[in-house]
C-alpha cells in the first residue's frame, strides 16, 4: 500500500516491500526513543517535501495566470486595437475622400482617434515587450516561446513605429492635394491604402496571432492538470504517512490522540484543499475566459476588421473607378471570409455569443444587399448615386451598423475576459506562501507532539 | 531599416518585366524599322507589321461624316438616345483632360468636353452622360466589349489599335516629351539612359522608354507616377506632352525637357461595329472645330492661345 504511492523522500515508501519489512523489524528492534527520534525526522521531511512541492506548483499556475492577466492578455488587447483603429482610418480616409469637396469634420476627427490610439497602443505593446519582467519567471518552455514571440513581436512593433508616420504622411499629402483640386491627391491616398495593407496590417496581424498563441499557451499552462494531480496524490500519500504514524503512536504510548501531530495533519489537509480549491476556481475562471471571454472576442474582432477592409474596398473602387476592379475583387474576398456559412468569420462569431452574432449575420446579409445595388447603380453609369450610397446611404447605415454589432461583441467579450482572468489570477494569490507556511506549521506540530513524548523517556 | 521592402518588390518585379520587354522590344524594332515597335507583339512582327504600315495612316484612317450630325432610325445613336444617356468611357486622373475635380466630385476636362458635345448632338442636353473612369489598359477592351459606347481617354491613335476598334478623326495632336523635376539635369530621354522612367501599363509610351534604354517603371495611373517622381522613386516620366503639363501643373518643382520625340494624335474610341457612329462623332468633331467651341476648350484647359484645330482626314 504504501509503497504504491511514490514519495520520494522518507525511507518507509521508496523501499520495496520486503525492504520495509526489515526497516519495520528494525524499528520494533530498536529502542523506542530511537524509533520515535527516526519518526520525528520522516515526518519533518514529509512536511517540509510537502511545502516544496505544493509552493512550487502554486507558482507554476500563479505566473502563467499573472503572464495571461499581465502581458498576454494586454498585448493581444493592443494588436488587436491597432490592427482595428489601423483598417478603422484606412476605411475612413477613403470615404472621406470620396465626399468630395472638404473632408467632413467627423471623418476627419475619427481617423485622426484611429491614429492617434493606434499610436498609444503601438508605444503601449512596445513597453510591455521591452519590460516582460512578468515572463522571466514563466515555467521553461513557456519561457522560450515567450522569449522567441518577443523577439518576432519587437520586430512588428518596429515596423508598426517606424511606417505609421510614413502613412500618415501619405495621407496628409493626399488631404492636402485633395484640397487644391488636384487629382494626385487620390493617387497618394492609394499609396497609403497599399502601405497600410501590405505593411503595416500584416505586421499587427503578425502580433495578434503570435500573442495570442501565446496567451493559449500560457492559459493551458494555468489551467492544465497533470502537475496538479500528480500534487495532490502525492500530499494525500503524505497524509496517509501522518495517519499511520498516528496509529502507531497511540499503540506505543497508549495515548488515544497526539496533539502535535493531529495539528500537522489538519493544516496539511487544509493546504490540500486550499491547492485544490484555489486552483479548481482559478482553472474555471480562466476557462471562462478564454471560452467566453478571448475567444469570442478574437472571432468579433476578426469579422470586424475583414469588414471594415470590405469597407475601404467599398469606398476606393468608388475613388478609382478605374475599371481596374482590384478592390472589388477584394471586397469580394472578404466578403467570402466574412460569410455567414460554413467555416467563415460570422460562423465563429454566431457560435457562441448568441444573439449579437445573430444581429451580425442579418446586418451582413443586409450590407451586401446595399453594396450589391451601390456597384450596379455605379456599373450603369450613376457614380454619384452610388457615392451617395457609400457616404450616407443604404450601404453606409447597414455598415454602420454591422460595425457598431461587431465592435460591441468585442468589448462585451473583452470585458468578460478581463474580469474573469483577474479572478482566475487573483485565485493563486498568496497560493505559495501559503503552501511553505503550511509546511513549517507542520514541522513545527510534529517536533511539538512527537518531543513531548520523547521527553518521557528522559 | 529598410523602408517599404513590400514595394522595392514590386519595383524590382517591374523592373525585370521590363528588361524582358526591352530585349523584345530591341528585336521588334530590328525586324520592323520606322514602326512603333511593340514588345506585347509577340507573333511574327515583321510581316504583319510591315502590311499593316503600307496601307495605314494613323491620322487619315477615320470615315467621312455625311453633313451635320444626325440621329438617323435604326442607328446606334438611336439605340443610346432609347436608352437616355450615352456611356463614356473616360480618364479619370489626368489632369486638364479627364479628371475628378475633388471640389465639385464632377468629371471634367478638354476629354470630357467632346464627349459631353456628342451627347448634346443626340439628345440636345450635354449632361445626359454616364462616366465610367477606366485605366489606360481598359480601353480596348472595354470598347470592344461595347461596356462604353465611346473612349475619350488622351488615346493615340495607332495603326496596331486600329485594327482591334476604330478612332474618330484627330482632335488633338500630342507629342511624347520627358518631365524631370526642376533641379535634373536630364535634357532628353536619352540623358536618362539606364535610369528609371515611369509610365503607365497601357499606354503606348513605355515602349519609347524602352527604346532609349531607360529602364521603365509601369504603374496603373500617371498621378502615379508622378507620386514615385515626387518620391525620388524614379527619375522621370516620360509620355505625351499633353497628360505631362497636366502633371507638371499639380507640381511646380517640375518641368518638361526635350524634343518631341513621337507624333501622338489622338483620336476617340469607338467600337469597329458602329461605323454609323463614327461618322456622327466626327460630323460633331467637325462642327466643334469650326464654331468655336473646340478653341474655347482648348482655352479653358491647355491654355491660351488656343492653335488651330488639327485638320480632320478621312480614310474611308
Amino acid at each position: 500500500m504504501t509503497t504504491s504511492v511514490s514519495v520520494p523522500p522518507g525511507p518507509e515508501t521508496s523501499a520495496p516491500a520486503e525492504h520495509s519489512a526489515r526497516w519495520r523489524s528494525r524499528l520494533d528492534g530498536a529502542a523506542t526513543p530511537t524509533r520515535l527520534r527516526l519518526l520525528l525526522a520522516l515526518l519533518v521531511l514529509l512536511s517540509l517535501g510537502w511545502g516544496v512541492l505544493a509552493a512550487l506548483t502554486a507558482d507554476q499556475h500563479a505566473s502563467a495566470a499573472a503572464d495571461v492577466v499581465a502581458v498576454s492578455e494586454p498585448l493581444s488587447l493592443d494588436a488587436e486595437q491597432i490592427f482595428t483603429k489601423l483598417s478603422d482610418a484606412d476605411a475612413t480616409a477613403a470615404s472621406a475622400f470620396l465626399a468630395g469637396g472638404l473632408e467632413p469634420a467627423q471623418a476627419r476627427q475619427r481617423y485622426q482617434a484611429d491614429i492617434t490610439e493606434a499610436a498609444i497602443r503601438i508605444q503601449a505593446a512596445s513597453a510591455l515587450v521591452g519590460s516582460s519582467a512578468a515572463r522571466t519567471q514563466l515555467p521553461g518552455h513557456l519561457a522560450r516561446q515567450a522569449s522567441g514571440t518577443s523577439t518576432a513581436v519587437g520586430d512588428d512593433l518596429a515596423t508598426l513605429s517606424g511606417q505609421l508616420p510614413v502613412y500618415t504622411g501619405e495621407v496628409g499629402t493626399a488631404r492636402a492635394d485633395n484640397r487644391l483640386g488636384l487629382p494626385l491627391g487620390a493617387a497618394y491616398l492609394r499609396e497609403a491604402s497599399t502601405l497600410l495593407r501590405e505593411t503595416l496590417l500584416p505586421a499587427a496581424r503578425d502580433i495578434n496571432t503570435r500573442e495570442s498563441a501565446l496567451l493559449t499557451s500560457a492559459s493551458a499552462q494555468a489551467t492544465g492538470l497533470p502537475l496538479l494531480v500528480v500534487t495532490v496524490v502525492v500530499g494525500l500519500g503524505i497524509g496517509y504517512v501522518f495517519f499511520r504514524s498516528g496509529r502507531w503512536l497511540a499503540r506505543q504510548t497508549h495515548r488515544v490522540v497526539n496533539y502535535g501531530l493531529l495539528a500537522a495533519a489538519l493544516v496539511g489537509l487544509v493546504s490540500l484543499v486550499w491547492l485544490a480549491g484555489a486552483f479548481a476556481v482559478g482553472r474555471g475562471d480562466l476557462l471562462h475566459a478564454q471560452q467566453q471571454g478571448s475567444g469570442p472576442a478574437q472571432a468579433f474582432a476578426r469579422a470586424e476588421v475583414a469588414a471594415l477592409q470590405a469597407h475601404a474596398d467599398e469606398s476606393l473602387t468608388l475613388i478609382d473607378n478605374s475599371g481596374d476592379d482590384a478592390y472589388q475583387q477584394d471586397y469580394v474576398a472578404q466578403q467570402k471570409r466574412l460569410g455567414p456559412g460554413p467555416g467563415t468569420l460570422l460562423a465563429q462569431v454566431q457560435a457562441p455569443a448568441g444573439k449579437p452574432g445573430s444581429d451580425a449575420v442579418a446586418e451582413a446579409r443586409a450590407w451586401y444587399q446595399a453594396h450589391a445595388a451601390l456597384r450596379a447603380k455605379d456599373n450603369a453609369g450613376s457614380h454619384a448615386d452610388a457615392v451617395q450610397s457609400a457616404l450616407t446611404g443604404d450601404a453606409a447605415t447597414r455598415f454602420a451598423s454591422l460595425s457598431a454589432t461587431l465592435s460591441d461583441g468585442v468589448d462585451a467579450h473583452q470585458a468578460v475576459f478581463a474580469s474573469s482572468a483577474r479572478n482566475g489570477r487573483d485565485a493563486f494569490t498568496g497560493l505559495a506562501v501559503g503552501m511553505i507556511v503550511a509546511s513549517l506549521v507542520m514541522v513545527v506540530g510534529c517536533a511539538w507532539g512527537l518531543s513531548r513524548r520523547l521527553a518521557e523517556y528522559r | 531599416m529598410n523602408a517599404r521592402p513590400w514595394r522595392q518588390g514590386r519595383r524590382a518585379l517591374l523592373v525585370l518585366l521590363a528588361s524582358g520587354a526591352l530585349v523584345l522590344g530591341g528585336v521588334a524594332a530590328a525586324a520592323a524599322p520606322g514602326t512603333p515597335a511593340r514588345p506585347s507583339a509577340a507573333r511574327a512582327p515583321g510581316v504583319v507589321r510591315a502590311a499593316a504600315a503600307d496601307s495605314c495612316d494613323p491620322k487619315a484612317s477615320s470615315l467621312r461624316p455625311s453633313g451635320p450630325p444626325q440621329v438617323t432610325p435604326g442607328s446606334f445613336m438611336a439605340k443610346i438616345r432609347a436608352r437616355g444617356y450615352l456611356i463614356a468611357g473616360v480618364d479619370q486622373s489626368t489632369y486638364h483632360f479627364g479628371f475628378l475635380n475633388p471640389l465639385s466630385g464632377q468629371i471634367e476636362g478638354f476629354d470630357i468636353d467632346m464627349i459631353r458635345a456628342v451627347a448634346n448632338a443626340i439628345f440636345g442636353d450635354p449632361g445626359k452622360v454616364h462616366f465610367k473612369a477606366i485605366s489606360d489598359e481598359q480601353r480596348i477592351p472595354d470598347v470592344m466589349h461595347g461596356t462604353v459606347d465611346i473612349v475619350a481617354h488622351t488615346m493615340t491613335i495607332t495603326c496596331d489599335r486600329l485594327q482591334k476598334i476604330d478612332f474618330s478623326s484627330v482632335y488633338f495632336d500630342a507629342a511624347q516629351r520627358v518631365l524631370v523635376l526642376n533641379d535634373s539635369t536630364a535634357t532628353s530621354l536619352d540623358s536618362l539612359h539606364g535610369q528609371k522612367v515611369c509610365a503607365t501599363s497601357g499606354s503606348d509610351s513605355g515602349d519609347r522608354i524602352l527604346q532609349h534604354k531607360a529602364v521603365l517603371v509601369k504603374v496603373p495611373y500617371w498621378t502615379d507616377c508622378l507620386v514615385l517622381l515626387q518620391q525620388g522613386d524614379v527619375a522621370a516620366i516620360s509620355t505625351d506632352d499633353s497628360i505631362l503639363d497636366g502633371l507638371a501643373a499639380q507640381d511646380p518643382w517640375t518641368k518638361l525637357v526635350g524634343p518631341r520625340l513621337t507624333d501622338e494624335p489622338y483620336g476617340l474610341a469607338i467600337s469597329k461595329q458602329h461605323p454609323e457612329f463614327v461618322r456622327f462623332v466626327n460630323a460633331v468633331l467637325q462642327q466643334l472645330r469650326t464654331d468655336g467651341q473646340w478653341a474655347a476648350s482648348y482655352r479653358q484647359w491647355i491654355g491660351a492661345p488656343a492653335p488651330k484645330p488639327p485638320a480632320a482626314q478621312y480614310g474611308g
